[in-house]
């Protein structure tokens, strides 16, 4: 009931704001090239489609890869500064750096180390997708209920029953949290990275779109890229309903 | 004797004797054997054991002096005593849960597994279910942690649901259960360790009154110690005689109508003021010397 509510207030919203740039065109007067009309923009996606698919699929390989890789390197990380307390320690300026120093200049310089291809921009998303999964699952492991971790205790659990029944079950719907939250920068990573030094993707395409002054063609890349980022949200959570489901039918009750 | 040993030092085993099983076919279910020879020496003993918390610095806070308790093989005793008199720590002493900075004095000794482990499982006040595990796998947990094989685990655990009134939750999440199905699952967790000495902490006592009376009357019917019918086996042990079960309450009737032994704890720091046994029977406890020792 709530869900299938929330799927009709996001999509009305949608529909009113395309409305209104259609409206604000129409009646605003506006030259194409400063803003292009939704139907022109999907004319022209429409143009382009052969491609726009290879871009497209470009960026969302880069997205979802570096989502994987960023995710469980932030994961994996929870776990041993949680258990470890000199690697949270010795990890704190490394990852407070990661995260000070903009994409704009940490892609020159991965694309300077590791090359033009997938390799820097997957680098680039899991550096900024590792983050939240880092911070929300290392509060979920800090977090864990004294009483579970007592009774598996109390029952004769060794340490390592501890992580596998109690604190690695107990960081899964954090993690995949932070995992959704990481979804809605991923894309934008990837595009910045592509943007500063790409061969293929919705980077490359704005940026060859800006030189040309298509503006109607950026519009088309910004839809894409609003669409992919969307997917993603929406994948993960289908996956949190999937892998965490004593998490979603509380809610649902 | 070193006078502050850690609870998880205290663990003593001895001799290599082979603790007698029931003839049924639980004995193939059953843990390796258990150190201890049956009769004779005491299954759990406390020897003038203190405990003191931290508080602050420099301070502590004393919740147990100098108790001595024997828990004798196939006996189920109950710990009555005042809220925080320190019967829960009493009970986290001998199930090893205290805490590393707890200071300790005194001895505990409990029969050990022939994994090396302390062969005590112990239940905590709220039922402690793993929401992210169904009500069957949640009672699993305890085969799981005593490394009882699946393969023998499994049936077993559904066996038991049949036998706690659980039958067809099997694949209910925790907070689909009501209170008094989940105190139910958890303490079929406990009995799923298979291991000798059962440690239960005021297994009731977050239920209402009614619930917690429809309980009590099942868990003694349950007869956990296994002192009713030796030999046949108890629906929840591996061996009819082997079994220890030790009660934490602040009920009086509670107390006597499960245990056949009632030690009677002071208030904060505990010692123990009275130890009162079944006298067998129709009416097995006096209860009026109970209330005396509570009242002292």
């Amino acid at each position: 009931m709530s869900r299938t509510r929330r799927v009709v207030v996001g999509g009305a919203t949608v529909v009113l704001i395309v409305a209104a740039w259609d409206a604000a065109v129409r009646f605003g007067d506006l030259p194409p090239f400063l803003l292009p009309s939704p139907t022109r923009v999907v004319a022209t996606a429409m143009a382009h489609a052969d491609s726009l698919g290879a871009h497209v699929a470009t960026t969302a390989t880069e997205a979802v890869l570096g989502l994987a890789l960023g995710g469980v390197v932030g994961w994996v990380l929870a776990f041993v500064t949680t258990s470890v307390p000199v690697t949270a320690q010795v990890a704190q300026p490394i990852v407070v750096l990661s995260q000070t120093v903009p994409t704009v200049v940490l892609a020159p310089l991965t694309i300077l180390w590791v090359g033009f291809g997938l390799t820097s921009k997957v680098i680039l998303v899991a550096l900024t997708v590792f983050f939240p999964v880092l911070i929300s699952t290392s509060a979920a492991i800090r977090g864990v209920d004294a009483e579970h971790a007592d009774t598996v205790a109390g029952l004769g659990g060794s340490r390592l029953h501890q992580l596998t029944l109690v604190r690695l079950p107990a960081s899964l719907p954090s993690a995949l949290a932070g995992l959704r939250i990481a979804g809605t920068y991923a894309v934008g990573a990837a595009v910045v990275s592509e943007y500063l030094a790409g061969e293929s993707g919705l980077g490359v395409f704005i940026q060859r779109s800006r030189t040309a002054y298509a503006v109607d063609q950026m519009f088309v890349g910004i839809a894409l890229i609003a669409i992919l980022a969307g997917s993603l949200v929406l994948a993960i959570s289908a996956l949190q309903r999937v892998a965490t489901p004593w998490a979603t039918s509380s809610v649902r009750l | 004797m070193d006078q502050r040993l850690l609870a998880g030092e205290v663990v003593s085993s001895r001799g290599g004797g082979v603790a007698s099983r029931s003839p049924a076919g639980d004995a193939a279910l059953a843990p390796a054997a258990y150190s201890r020879e049956p009769g004779g020496t005491p299954w759990v003993r406390a020897r003038s054991l203190g405990v003191a918390f931290p508080s602050g610095r420099t301070s502590s806070v004393r919740a147990l002096d100098d108790v001595s308790l024997d828990v004798a093989r196939g006996s189920f005793v109950a710990i009555l005593g005042p809220s925080g008199c320190g019967k829960s720590t009493l009970l986290r002493a001998i199930g090893g849960l205290l805490g590393p900075r707890v200071a300790v004095s005194g001895s505990i000794d409990v029969p050990v597994g022939s994994d090396g482990r302390r062969a005590t499982a112990w239940m905590p006040q709220r039922d402690g279910l793993l929401p992210w595990r169904r009500a069957l796998s949640n009672a699993m947990v305890g085969a799981i942690v005593a490394g009882i094989p699946r393969e023998t685990a499994l049936p077993r655990a559904r066996r038991l649901f049949q036998e706690f009134g659980l039958a067809g939750f099997e694949r209910a999440w925790p907070h689909e259960l009501s209170g008094g199905m989940r105190q139910r699952v958890a303490l079929l967790r406990t009995c799923m360790t298979e291991r000798p000495v059962l440690l239960l902490d005021e297994p009731f006592g977050a239920l209402d009154p009614l619930t917690r009376r429809r309980m009590n009357r099942w868990l003694a019917s349950l007869d956990l110690a296994g002192h009713g019918v030796a030999g046949e086996g108890t629906p929840t042990g591996s061996s009819s005689a082997g079994r220890s079960v030790v009660l934490v309450t602040h009920d009086v009737d509670e107390a006597m109508a499960l245990a056949d032994r009632v030690v009677v704890m002071s208030g904060r720091p505990g010692r123990v003021i009275a130890d009162i046994r079944s006298r067998g029977g129709g009416t097995p406890f006096d209860r009026e010397a109970i209330l005396d020792a509570l009242d002292s």
